[in-house]
């Protein structure tokens, strides 16, 4: 799940890194500046015990010097037995004793035996004892200041003995030596906090506040060196010198060293510093406990740890926050960008909606359960007139209801409050501002909230002023389109059909021959497919049918009484054109234009319209100068004969009787229709149709229509 | 070789008459794509590929006379076989005249499937050539034309552009004659007097 190499990981190793080497860092630095410190205060422990010791040895440094000048002193080695000089200088030893605090002050002749000692009234008493083999008598015989520290081999005592040569010219008499105790000395080590220590030049350890190291030794001492200290009785009988029980480890760029030993009962880690005093040939040890050290390093070990978790926490709380915020950033600038499309979406929804309700066509109009206007677009107050301010906040009777209509407008208000209005609306007139009738189409629908609380009633008005006109309008034109279409030739009309009828024709050909071949190869479905479009041509084929009757059939709700004349110069009017074109004269020649007949005004002119054609057809073959029709007009008994007559060849006599069956023709291109379609307008109107060649050559087609009385 | 398919089409703005047609058609055997107006059969079909088109000539839009009319500004090798009604013959005929194939008047369905095959047969004859016509390369259709309008080699030599001298002019015409499977100039000639229509 957590890759090695991924780089965070390696930063956080790092990081851990440099925490530690910061703590470890820290305690290093710590440790090493309370050892400077503790260092430093051993120097000044030392510098002081130092100048304590001096002190006190150059305190009685002068005494024997003093006392080996003294002349009684001189003349008792020159007399030993003179008493009274013995006494003498014994009473001046002990004086000098008292006075400055030595332990002892004695007088050894050239043999080492004492001839007076301070202490000679004492039952210690040096005097009579022989001192030839201590080390200092032999340094002071030899004209030499003896230096020794040792146990005293009279009173066991341990002391610094001092000793000087009693000069006699160039001979030495004899020796004065000075003990000094180190007990004060020992006295203040004790109280001080931590151990110090005294060796001499053998390393032997001859002072100290601890008695457990007394006359142990920092390093083993060698047999000659045992042998001398025994020969000398410098520490009494002792041969053997144990080591130190000291774990010595050496100090660290430092001039001092620690130590490990058992110290009152426990383990203590010591910090000590050597001081070599030349002079005397020893070496002054001052120690320290390393705890404090251990414990500022410790302290600093746990102050840096606790800084490191605490900037550690910090870094953690840090990139807590951080996330928290960069989350929180995200979710604001996510909520930012959401109000933002909202509103966006809002301002476009709005802008829409304003576009919309300001640009519709239909006039909306919101009233509250009561009736009371509150809202109107614009498109409502283009078809009533009135301004959105003059609406908003009326009740009904509203300014736009049409006077006449006020009734019905409250009614249907009253149906449209209470939810009764048709939802297919209805037809509302309306008074525009300015006085013009507006017909609109009112729908109305409830006005229902986000809540589900009908708070209303919304209209949407339409103004269908211009559609009724229009409808209006439409209607004349179908009247009018109904009358030219039955107006146009009915040859034409015949071809139309003949095409028409040949689309289904075809169709059914096309079925019939697919289902022969499909017939027993194919699916019965498609067969049964192909059978059902069959049956479905030729019902379209008898519809063709069907509604070419009917056009051609006289309808007697079409029926009105018009004067002859109307019909007869209408159709005149229609062929003028045709007849000009092809050089044609009609004469017409009515006996009473105002005679009243009852018909179907368009198929009468049909007829009159298919006659004349059929006459100029028949005289395309004539000279231009003889071409002419005669359409006349006049009564015959109860009925109107009109009569059609041209110059042409005439219609042979065995067909005459066939010019008015169906399908009979002479044109190339024609249907034989025209005629048969005419007579049986002609009998639809009551009247006969019939026709006859004329002496003088060419046909005569005519036919009767009742006269309306 | 074996025939490249070919493609037969139906423009007729009557449903059930397309309707018809196309189950007739496929009752015989025969493949058909079938338009409402001749303007969706113009803008769907390939007008440079061989094939028949069944076109009615009255159509409520564009008539079947202007369809063919486009089809000839265009140089389409599609056959034409008009469906006509009885009025509608001197059109029919004009049409002919024009070089629309042939015509059949409605409603004779078997003087459609007597037509038809010769129809499908001029159809890969159109075919046939234009794959020849068009393994010629732009030059020696070039040097076709003029070969077959009588040109000698010199004066096509001349008349090329660029220009080239009459022995390749010779060059091509043997390319010509063999590809086009001509004997002579007359037979080039008249080759290219029955497919007009060839760019």
């Amino acid at each position: 799940m957590f890759p090695l190499f991924k780089p965070h990981h390696w930063r956080r190793a790092l990081a851990a890194a440099g925490a530690l080497a910061l703590i470890v860092v820290s305690g290093n630095w710590a440790e090493q500046r309370e050892l400077q410190a503790k260092m430093e205060a051993l120097r000044q422990a030392s510098a002081a015990h130092v100048l304590g010791l001096r002190g006190l040895v150059e305190k009685h440094d002068f005494l024997p010097y003093a006392a080996a000048r003294h002349p009684e002193v001189q003349h008792l080695l020159n007399a030993p037995g003179d008493t009274a000089l013995r006494t003498r200088v014994n009473a001046y030893f002990a004086d000098l004793q008292s006075t400055t605090g030595a332990a002892a002050l004695y007088l050894v002749d050239r043999n080492g035996m004492t001839l007076a000692s301070s202490n000679w009234n004492t039952p210690s008493s040096f005097v009579g004892e022989s001192y030839r083999q201590r080390p200092y008598f032999e340094d002071a015989l030899k004209g030499r200041r003896g230096l020794f520290y040792g146990l005293g081999l009279t009173t066991g005592q341990a002391g610094l003995f001092i000793a000087e040569p009693v000069r006699a010219g160039a001979g030495v008499l004899g020796v004065a030596v000075v003990k000094i105790s180190l007990d004060p000395l020992e006295r203040v080590w004790r109280h001080s906090a931590y151990p110090v220590v005294l060796r001499d030049s053998h390393g032997i350890v001859f002072l100290s506040a601890v008695p457990e190291w007394l006359f142990h030794s920092i390093a083993p001492v060698s047999d000659a060196d045992s042998q001398w200290i025994r020969a000398h009785g410098q520490y009494g009988l002792r041969t053997r010198f144990d080591l130190l029980p000291w774990t010595i480890t050496a100090g660290k760029g430092t001039p001092g060293y620690t130590f490990k030993t058992p110290l009152q009962g426990r383990g203590a880690n010591l910090l000590a510093l050597d001081t070599p005093l030349p002079e005397l040939g020893w070496t002054l040890t001052v120690t320290e406990d390393m705890r404090d050290v251990q414990q500022a390093k410790q302290a600093a070990l746990a102050l840096a740890t606790l800084a490191v978790a605490l900037l550690l926490l910090a870094v953690l709380y840090w990139r807590l926050r951080e996330r928290r915020y960069a989350e929180q950033r995200t979710a604001r600038l996510e909520l930012e960008h959401r109000v933002e499309e909202r509103t966006r979406d809002l301002q476009e929804a709005h802008a829409f909606r304003k576009a919309m309700e300001d640009s519709l066509l239909v006039g909306i109009r919101a009233r509250d359960p009561e009736g009371k206007i509150i809202y109107v677009n614009p498109a409502l107050c283009a078809i009533v007139g009135y301004s959105a301010e003059e609406l908003l906040g009326r009740y009904p009777p509203y300014p736009y209801w049409h006077p006449e209509d006020l009734e019905k407008q409250a009614r249907e208000s009253d149906e449209a409050l209470q939810g009764r209005a048709a939802p297919s609306g209805f037809e509302s007139r309306i008074r525009h501002k300015d006085g013009h009738d507006v017909i609109t189409m009112v729908y109305t629908a409830p006005l229902i909230d986000t809540d589900g609380v009908n708070r209303g009633w919304l209209s949407s008005v339409v103004d269908i002023t211009a559609q009724k006109q229009a409808e209006a309008r439409q209607r004349d034109q179908e009247v009018r389109l109904q009358r030219s279409a039955r107006l146009a030739s009915v040859g034409e009309m015949a071809s139309t059909l003949a095409h028409e009828l040949n689309q289904p024709l075809m169709a059914l050909s096309n079925f019939a021959v697919a289902a022969r071949a499909l017939a027993g190869r194919a699916s019965p479905d498609m067969l049964a497919g192909a059978l059902d479009d069959i049956i479905e041509q030729a019902k379209r084929a008898s519809e063709i049918v069907r509604r070419v009757r009917a056009l051609i059939n006289p309808q007697r709700g079409h029926f009105e009484t018009f004067a002859v004349e109307d019909i007869i110069l209408h159709a005149e009017a229609l062929l003028k054109p045709e007849l000009q074109r092809n050089g044609v004269t009609l004469q017409l020649s009515m006996e009473n234009p105002a005679v009243q007949v009852r018909g179907d005004k368009v198929l009468l002119e049909q007829v009159l319209v298919n006659l004349i054609h059929n006459a100029l057809h028949a005289m395309q073959e004539l000279p231009r100068q003889r071409r002419c029709i005669s359409l006349t007009s006049q009564r015959s008994g109860p009925c109107l004969r009109i009569a059609v007559s041209d110059q042409g060849p005439g219609i042979p006599k065995d067909q005459l009787e066939q010019v008015f069956a169906p399908f009979f023709t002479t044109k190339p291109d024609g249907l034989g229709l025209g005629l048969n379609i005419c007579r049986t307008i002609i009998e639809a109107h009551s009247g006969i149709m019939t026709v006859e060649n004329r002496d003088g050559g060419g046909a005569t087609f005519s036919f009767t229509l009742p006269i309306v009385p | 070789m074996k025939d490249a398919p070919l493609t037969l089409y139906v423009v007729d703005d009557d449903e059930a008459l397309r309707r018809s047609l196309l189950l007739l058609l496929f009752s015989q055997g025969l493949a058909v794509q079938a338009f409402e107006s001749g303007e969706a059969f113009l803008d769907a079909v390939d007008l440079r590929q061989p094939g028949c088109v069944i076109l009615d000539l009255r159509m409520g839009a564009m008539s079947g006379l202007a369809v063919f009319d486009h089809l000839r500004s265009q140089h389409s090798p599609l056959v034409t076989l008009f469906l006509s009604g009885h009025g509608d013959i001197p059109t029919a005929l004009e049409a002919v005249r024009r070089g629309a194939y042939d015509w059949v008047t409605k409603p004779d369905t078997q003087q459609l499937l007597d037509k038809l095959p010769a129809a499908i047969a001029e159809a890969r004859a159109r075919g046939q050539a234009l794959r020849m016509w068009e393994e010629l390369t732009a030059r020696e259709r070039e040097v076709a034309r003029l070969v077959g309008l009588g040109q000698p080699n010199k004066e096509i030599a001349r008349v090329l552009v660029p220009p080239c001298g009459p022995r390749s002019v010779e060059t091509h015409r043997a390319n010509i004659f063999s590809k086009l499977q001509c004997a002579n100039d007359n037979e080039l000639g008249r080759w290219l007097a029955a497919h007009p229509w060839l760019e």
